[in-house]
């Protein structure tokens, strides 16, 4: 009976707005439709399997850019559990991008390589959807649930070479750890569900706009902090930032090259859309210290920024001593997490809200030029390890420059845009973050994230010099370079000069609108 | 700070109920599971004789002499079907709730509800027959 009267009461309103989780639904549909193709089409049609995925996402980018410019409609749905904002438009549209660019690079391997291409393609879309979510979850409980649609969907294609004894250590390993950091992330907030009880006797929330009203009516602080804490640690697993990243070059080396493309770029920029909605907007700054909110506040942010800087030194550090470009990569990713976490740092420490929106477009920004300089270099080392990834040592990168002049000079282009050379996007990345950094205050953080760069030019530029000036001892016959990778190649070096070049175009439209949705309810 | 948390409870009304107290006898049962298995062994330990001998070190196996190895290789199918179960088992939890507000006060709720179920099951339907298509169902 209990049940069913608080059914009922729920019954009231159901705040139902399919409109506002479009593209979403999109991206959903298209996975399950990807499915069915793959169980019922002929064996010789499931290349088809690529193309209508990549048409899924085109479609749900078109209706992202639809809700971008023309929404008039209301910006929250399902009582605050979907919101609609730049944060989220803009995450959703690197979703998008990393997603369609991942088929476009796994669709000629996946069928080389003799993998199921349909099961991979709809894991791919069921993970984007899962992204989305977490971009788009205006409550704790959407965000976990995006998190573990991701997260199930990557465990499954981590390990999707089911032979190959490192994607199964790959896997498993990134199931084991994943499951765990999922763990805390689920004790956080029903810690912090629990903590925001009132005296009146209001159950507690998951809202993160309410979380905000509630820090300083809090019946057990203490209940607060730890639930913090506990969820700072498990985003800290997600976007793979020191110490928490001890899985990342296990998981990053074994899993298959696109696979790890796509974990690289996605996963993180969903953490990272997370983390700082729940962050920046559920813990907010306040101009009293003293106050519960002021000193979780102060706690969090302290420990990002030392955060900050173990990730970048630890990233960069351990890229160096790396003989396996995948390895490197994967530290070198752990390392770009570190410098947006300083863009992070900048958003949380400001209240004034054009401040904040400046930074958090920055770190949407840098997570964007991550994902395209990223995926590019990705592309290339997909077709230097050739079928069962075996070419992934710098060994194998001997000479190939006059080789195969064309992926090396590529490659090379992307590694200086990681690096950070002016005229690409990676520069730009750095500088927005940097910048907002500076006007919140922070002079040592970013000098010491300006160090760490400097740190980088060894590895980055060590592969361009393996490429070019070393002898090749072994024989070399050129990679077949498939169409869709070309096309790949194509967007992601626009794409790097473009970003690098104007950027204003992109940063202006990652920007909050004067009414923030969450800031103010 | 757990005595600060324990002394709060008396200001709070009992709606929000007290955050230890109410369990207090999960613990009292914990601590009564913890204690029940391992005095017996811890006891034993010390009361009962050591003695050795080889069919006494030999895996217990039903009182007959073990034939082949315990490491062997077992068919995996057991476990779709219990995932396949599994599948339909989350169904029926979430059919429970649908159905109580499906019947609800007003029935404005209802059309919505409706499509929205049918939809759910409808991903389920597709999630079965892709497995069955791929051949989990197969038994030979």
């Amino acid at each position: 009976m209990n049940l069913s009267l608080a059914l009922q009461i729920q019954n009231v309103s159901p705040d139902v707005n399919l409109l506002l989780i479009l593209p979403e639904l999109i991206v959903c549909t298209a996975g399950v439709i990807v499915m069915m193709v793959d169980a019922f089409a002929r064996p010789r049609q499931r290349w088809m399997t690529g193309g209508l995925a990549l048409v899924g996402l085109v479609a749900a980018m078109a209706a992202s850019f639809w809700m971008w410019s023309g929404w008039a409609g209301p910006r929250e749905a399902f009582h605050g559990m979907i919101v609609l904002d730049e944060l989220r438009l803009g995450f959703t549209f690197i979703a998008l991008l990393v997603s369609a660019l991942t088929v476009l690079v796994s669709m000629v391997w996946v069928e080389g390589e003799n993998l199921p291409a349909g099961e991979f393609h709809s894991l791919l879309l069921f993970a984007t959807s899962g992204m989305m979510l977490m971009a788009s979850g205006g409550d704790l409980v959407i965000i976990f649930l995006g998190l573990e649609i991701l997260s199930i969907a990557t465990y499954v294609m981590a390990g999707f070479r089911r032979t190959d004894l490192r994607s199964n250590e790959s896997s498993l390993k990134y199931f084991i750890l994943g499951s765990f950091s999922s763990a805390f992330l689920l004790y956080g907030i029903a810690l912090v569900y629990g903590a925001t009880a009132t005296r009146t006797g209001l159950a507690g929330t998951t809202n993160i706009a309410e979380i905000a009203n509630r820090l300083d009516v809090s019946l057990y602080p203490p209940l607060l902090f730890a639930g913090a804490a506990m969820m700072l640690v498990g985003f800290g697993f997600k976007i793979a930032t020191a110490p928490f990243h001890v899985w990342t070059p296990d998981v990053y080396e074994g899993a298959p090259t696109p696979v790890t493309a796509f974990m690289a770029a996605g996963p993180k920029a969903a953490g990272f859309a997370s983390f700082l909605r729940v962050f920046v907007f559920g813990f907010p700054f306040v101009a009293t210290v003293a106050s519960v909110q002021g000193q979780i506040h102060a706690a969090w942010l302290g420990a990002l920024v030392v955060l900050a800087i173990i990730t970048m030194t630890i990233g960069n550090v351990g890229a160096i001593v790396q003989n396996n470009v995948k390895r490197m990569l994967a530290y070198s990713s752990i390392a770009h997490a570190g410098y947006a976490l300083v863009g992070f740092v900048a958003a949380g420490a400001t209240g004034d809200p054009v401040f904040k929106s400046e930074a958090l477009s920055s770190v949407a920004f840098y997570m964007l030029t991550y994902a395209v300089m990223n995926l590019g270099a990705f592309a290339v080392v997909t077709l230097i390890a050739r079928s069962g990834d075996r070419r992934t040592d710098f060994e194998d990168y001997n000479g190939i420059g006059f080789q195969s002049p064309g992926l090396a000079f590529t490659l090379s282009l992307f590694m200086l845009s990681l690096l950070g050379l002016p005229l690409t996007a990676g520069f730009m990345g750095k500088i927005m973050v940097f910048r907002a950094a500076l006007n919140a205050g922070y002079y040592s953080l970013v000098v010491i994230a300006v160090l760490n760069t400097a740190i980088s030019a060894y590895y980055y530029l060590r592969l361009i010099i393996v490429m070019f000036f070393r002898e090749r001892t072994t024989s070399w016959s050129a990679p077949r370079v498939p169409a869709s990778v070309i096309v790949v190649l194509i967007i992601t070096v626009l794409g790097v000069f473009y970003l690098g070049l104007f950027p204003n175009r992109v940063l202006d439209a990652f920007k909050t609108r004067p009414p923030a949705v969450m800031a103010t309810r | 700070m757990l005595s600060a948390i324990l002394l709060q409870t008396t200001n709070v009304p009992k709606t929000v109920g007290g955050p230890i107290t109410a369990y207090w006898p999960v613990m009292i049962f914990f601590v009564f599971a913890v204690i029940f298995p391992v005095l017996p062994i811890v006891l034993g330990r010390f009361l009962r004789p050591s003695i050795y001998g080889k069919g006494k070190m030999r895996p217990y196996e039903c009182g007959i002499d073990p034939v082949t190895e315990a490491h062997d290789r077992f068919t995996v199918r057991y476990y779709i079907v219990a995932m396949l179960f599994l599948i339909f088992d989350v169904e029926t939890i979430f059919l429970l709730p649908w159905a109580v507000i499906y019947m609800g006060n007003d029935f404005s709720f209802t059309k919505f509800a409706l499509l929205e179920m049918f939809i759910f099951i409808g991903i389920l339907i597709v999630g079965y027959y892709y497995a069955w298509r791929k051949g989990a169902l197969e038994w030979a």
